[in-house]
């Protein structure tokens, strides 16, 4: 059977996003919703929204990626194609434990696009490759 | 705060020093648990536990009571080996929260450098320390507690904050509910808004269990869950239940669940079966004692559900709405519809702000204010009055605070019933729901409103103090007016004002506080709201020809016993003007143009030495119910009405007496003319066939005895006001007693004849007063004659 919960995630995203344009505030009833569908990381993922720590890195080619300062300091790096973080949340409970569609990066980074709060970052395509690879290397 | 502690050593269980392990006890939901018992329990058990394979902790943190919490505890890893062995119990874990998840992070809002918590972390880093899985972990040093493991506080005013504060609030409302289902040991009885749902089948992702259901009609009374028989016609449901209520409900499938309100129900664009969320108060039925023993056989085994895996590729895309919104939307491009299902009863709040400030918040909808109503106007639709549809009843709300509101409700089709809104819903309480904001206005911007306000404040009775509860002291008279005031208005087509016409009228309420006319005109100051009680001698309409005639100004000539019997110099007439912004009914248009009446003035507007009636003032052709008389004179007029006589001090637009000796006549404008004897027509020509006689086209017949019309202007000396020259426009049957005797033989009239003759009293309209050259025009006019008593 096909997948019921990211159809809802994305409604309740979408819902957010037409709330903050319409009336630039976020409903109870939705940050409820948030609270019910991604558990715990609702409200660290709304922390960092807060404190404005998703910066979208943009190349001249048009390639994207997210960079989001976790509370700890670190910085970590969303895909934007696919759902990825490399912290080690998203590790253990997504891709490990499928306990979670999403770390509470890639939910702030949602979050973000939705309520415009996404600080932007143009850098060359030298500089986006390492930012992709050199969290690789941290892994490796 | 309730921690629970709870290790599984391959079907032993240990349980801990002040509490029992879950199987055997009741799913308590909140025990508060000593810090230090907590700690020391764990520094006392750290050496068992090192020895084991397998680490589960179950971490449950409730209740409201978080500012008490000292303890270090809140989210804590799991990292459990590969042979992770899944027994008997729930395996409920936290996440982590940060990149550094070997350390305890306290949990935020809350400062917990407490030194009990340090022992503990300490310990459990080491156990984690044990415990880790190879490979990823391994080459990662545990990171030192420095202000890391100290998580940042929330921002406040932040969405987080916010999040936070609704969390509480909902989990304690559940705990409250869980508990109350718990110890009525039946199924709350208020059935609104109960979604009644039978279980088919049920699969998990990611820690929600997602349950496709039957909705049904009603819970099936006696029967057993599995003789009802699933009939096709009913609607087919995915309920979502959050990990906490799934363990609470412990449901399988066949099973009948009750879900109580606050729900929410999403209906995605593209499936046809609606998604039900929110499900916190969600109950299982049990039907009978076969069932119930049934429960606890299942209650210990483990069912197993089918876990989807979702794909990382699944990206969830933001912008389909700018999209949707340039195209039109095709049939099969449906726009999902979200929508919360409001509390099945919300508390009914008493204040104004709150409503508005909360707008958005869950069951915002359905939440009710209480407040007074003021007074109830009706406001012009296009800014004056108008006969068409488009006047609005509006009300001014006041709540328990003080603060004012204008609700614009539904528009009348016409002004006629103010008069009965005013009776029956001024003073009273009325409950306002699902208000749409039009505007939030200032005392610069709406400076009508504010008048009107003003004469309201400060209030009768004290009022509440926000954020003070309800016992402590209320303040009345030190409160500034106020400054600011929303404007609402009833959602389109739905009316949520119930206005609780039984019920006696509020504390709160201010009568109009009704003046005689003489205390009026001495009033110092400039656009304040005042009441009279007056009788209305003569009504003139604003002659510009450019304005259309519901759209011009009326001014009604006033008097009172006050100004009638008045010892002291005053006008014993007094002008009111009414604006067109003042709507008034058809009746009173129409009584008032008949005979003279009383009126009662509410809210006209006094300033700069005039009587207007604007927006929000609303002439009665009865007393209010209710009103506070302040010593004035409410008598009724006895005897004639006597009209200042001209003088010195006579202004334009008013009206007088006069009397005086005519000095000459306005040849140029004196004329008469034969008038239709049936209908008064003017304009008679001449017939076709017999030039002599005059033929009348409304009636279409010859006029045998027409009636002759004169107009004719006499200049009068007064005695009263000597210096100037009185020009009078004379009425028909004054210019006929003036020419009585001075007619000559051809029908003409000489000036000499009427020289010298005494005219007066007359009444008279003053069109104008000049000075240079010091001349006043006059035009006699009719009083309306007192309405005839029955």
């Amino acid at each position: 059977m096909d997948s019921t919960l990211p159809a809802v995630a994305e409604e309740l995203l979408k819902e957010i996003k037409k709330a903050f344009q319409e009336t630039s505030h976020v409903p109870d009833d939705l940050l409820l919703g948030l609270k019910f569908i991604f558990g715990p990381c609702a409200v660290p993922a709304l922390d960092l929204v807060d404190h404005r720590s998703v910066t979208r890195v943009t190349s001249p080619s048009g390639r994207t990626a997210y960079q989001v300062l976790g509370s700890s300091g670190k910085l970590y790096t969303c895909y934007s194609s696919c759902h990825f973080c490399t912290c080690p949340a998203f590790g253990f409970t997504v891709l490990q434990k499928s306990e979670s569609l999403l770390c509470k990066h890639i939910l702030a980074v949602y979050l973000s696009q939705a309520m415009g709060a996404c600080q932007e970052l143009t850098v060359s395509e030298e500089q986006l490759t390492s930012i992709l690879l050199a969290d690789e290397e941290d892994e490796g | 705060m309730f921690v629970s502690i709870q290790k599984i050593l391959r079907g032993k269980c240990t349980p801990f020093p002040d509490e029992t392990p879950l199987q055997l006890k009741k799913l308590n939901i909140r025990t508060s648990v000593a810090a230090t018992s907590i700690s020391n329990a764990w520094l006392r058990c750290g050496d068992g536990f090192q020895s084991t394979s397998v680490l589960e902790v179950k971490c449950w943190l409730k209740g409201v009571e978080r500012c008490k919490l000292t303890t270090a505890l809140a989210e804590i890893s799991d990292y459990s080996s590969d042979n992770d062995n899944m027994g008997e119990g729930e395996t409920v874990l936290a996440t982590t929260t940060s990149g550094s998840s070997t350390t305890l992070q306290s949990r935020s809002g809350v400062d917990t450098g407490d030194v009990t918590a340090r022992p503990a972390s300490e310990w459990l880093r080491s156990a984690q320390a044990l415990l880790r899985t190879p490979g990823k972990q391994a080459g990662k040093a545990p990171r030192a507690p420095t202000d890391s493991t100290k998580k940042r506080k929330l921002l406040r005013g932040g969405l987080a904050e916010r999040l936070c504060r609704l969390q509480n609030r909902e989990r304690s409302a559940i705990s409250f509910w869980r508990h109350q289902c718990i110890s009525d040991a039946k199924i709350p009885s208020d059935k609104s808004g109960v979604l009644i749902v039978k279980i088919l089948e049920m699969f998990e992702e990611c820690t929600i269990q997602i349950a496709i259901c039957q909705q049904l009609e009603q819970s099936p009374a006696t029967l057993s869950s599995e003789d009802a028989v699933i009939s096709a016609g009913e609607p087919i449901l995915k309920v979502l239940f959050a990990r906490e209520t799934a363990a609470h409900l412990k449901s399988r499938p066949q099973d009948v669940i009750h879900i109580y309100p606050p729900w929410q129900k999403l209906l995605l664009g593209n499936a046809d079966v609606p998604v039900i969320m929110n499900t916190y108060f969600s109950q299982k039925v049990l039907f009978s004692e076969h069932s119930e023993m049934r429960e606890k056989t299942y209650g210990l085994t483990k069912m197993l559900i089918r876990k989807n895996i979702i794909s990382l590729a699944q990206t969830f895309r933001l912008n389909d709405h700018d999209d949707e919104l340039h195209q039109e939307s095709s049939d099969n491009q449906v726009r999902s519809i979200w929508f919360t299902h409001p509390l099945a009863r919300s508390a009914v709040n008493d204040s104004l702000l709150e409503m508005v400030e909360s707008q958005g918040a869950v069951g915002w909808r359905e939440a009710q204010v209480r407040v007074v109503i003021q007074r109830v106007y009706c406001l012009p639709a296009r800014g004056y009055r108008s006969h068409v549809e488009g006047n609005k009843l509006c009300l001014l709300v006041q709540d328990a605070y003080g603060m004012f509101s204008e609700v614009q409700l539904q528009s009348l089709s016409s002004a006629d019933d103010i008069e009965q809104y005013c009776r029956r819903w001024e003073g009273k309480f009325c409950c306002l729901a699902g208000m749409k904001i039009l505007q939030r206005t200032t005392r610069g911007r709406a400076l009508g409103l504010f008048s009107l306000i003003d004469s309201l404040w400060p209030p009768v009775v004290p009022v509440k103090v926000p954020g003070q509860s309800q016992d402590s002291e209320m303040m009345t008279t030190d409160l500034p007016r106020p400054s600011f005031c929303y404007i609402l208005t009833a959602r389109s087509g739905e009316v949520h004002v119930e206005v609780d016409e039984e019920e006696q009228i509020a504390n709160l309420y201010q009568p109009p506080a009704v003046h005689g006319l003489q205390q009026i005109l001495q009033i110092d100051g400039c656009n304040e709201r005042c009441n009279f009680w007056a009788q209305v001698l003569y009504l003139r309409l604003q002659t510009k020809h450019s304005v259309p005639i519901n759209q011009r100004e009326i001014w009604l000539f006033v008097t009172d016993s006050t100004l009638q019997n008045a010892v002291h110099i005053t006008p014993k007439v007094v002008p009111v003007s009414v604006a067109a912004s003042c709507v008034l009914s058809t009746e009173i248009t129409e009584s008032l143009s008949v005979a003279s009446r009383l009126v009662f003035f509410k809210d006209a507007l006094w300033g700069n030495g005039r009587i207007i009636c604007v927006e929000r003032t609303v002439l009665l052709l009865q007393k209010p119910l209710l009103y506070s008389a302040a010593g004035a004179d409410l008598s009724e007029l006895t005897g004639p009405v006597r009209l200042d006589e001209l003088d010195s001090t006579t202004q334009a637009n008013s009206i007088c007496a006069v009397r005086g000796t005519v000095v000459g006549v306005n040849e140029s404008t004196a004329f008469s003319w034969p008038t239709c004897d049936r209908c008064g027509n003017g304009k008679l020509e001449l017939c076709p066939q017999d030039r002599g006689l005059l033929y009348c086209n409304q009636c279409s017949e010859v006029v045998i005895s027409p009636v002759l019309k004169m107009q004719l202007e006499v200049f009068l000396s007064c005695p009263s006001r000597s210096q100037s020259a009185v020009k009078v426009k004379l009425l028909q049957r004054t210019i006929s007693s003036l020419l009585t005797s001075s007619a000559n033989e051809d029908g003409s009239y000489e000036v000499q004849s009427v020289l010298g003759k005494e005219v007066g009293l007359l009444n008279c309209y003053v069109h104008s007063v000049t000075s240079h050259p010091n001349c006043v025009a006059l035009e006699e006019i009719v009083l309306l004659e007192a309405a005839a008593r029955h």
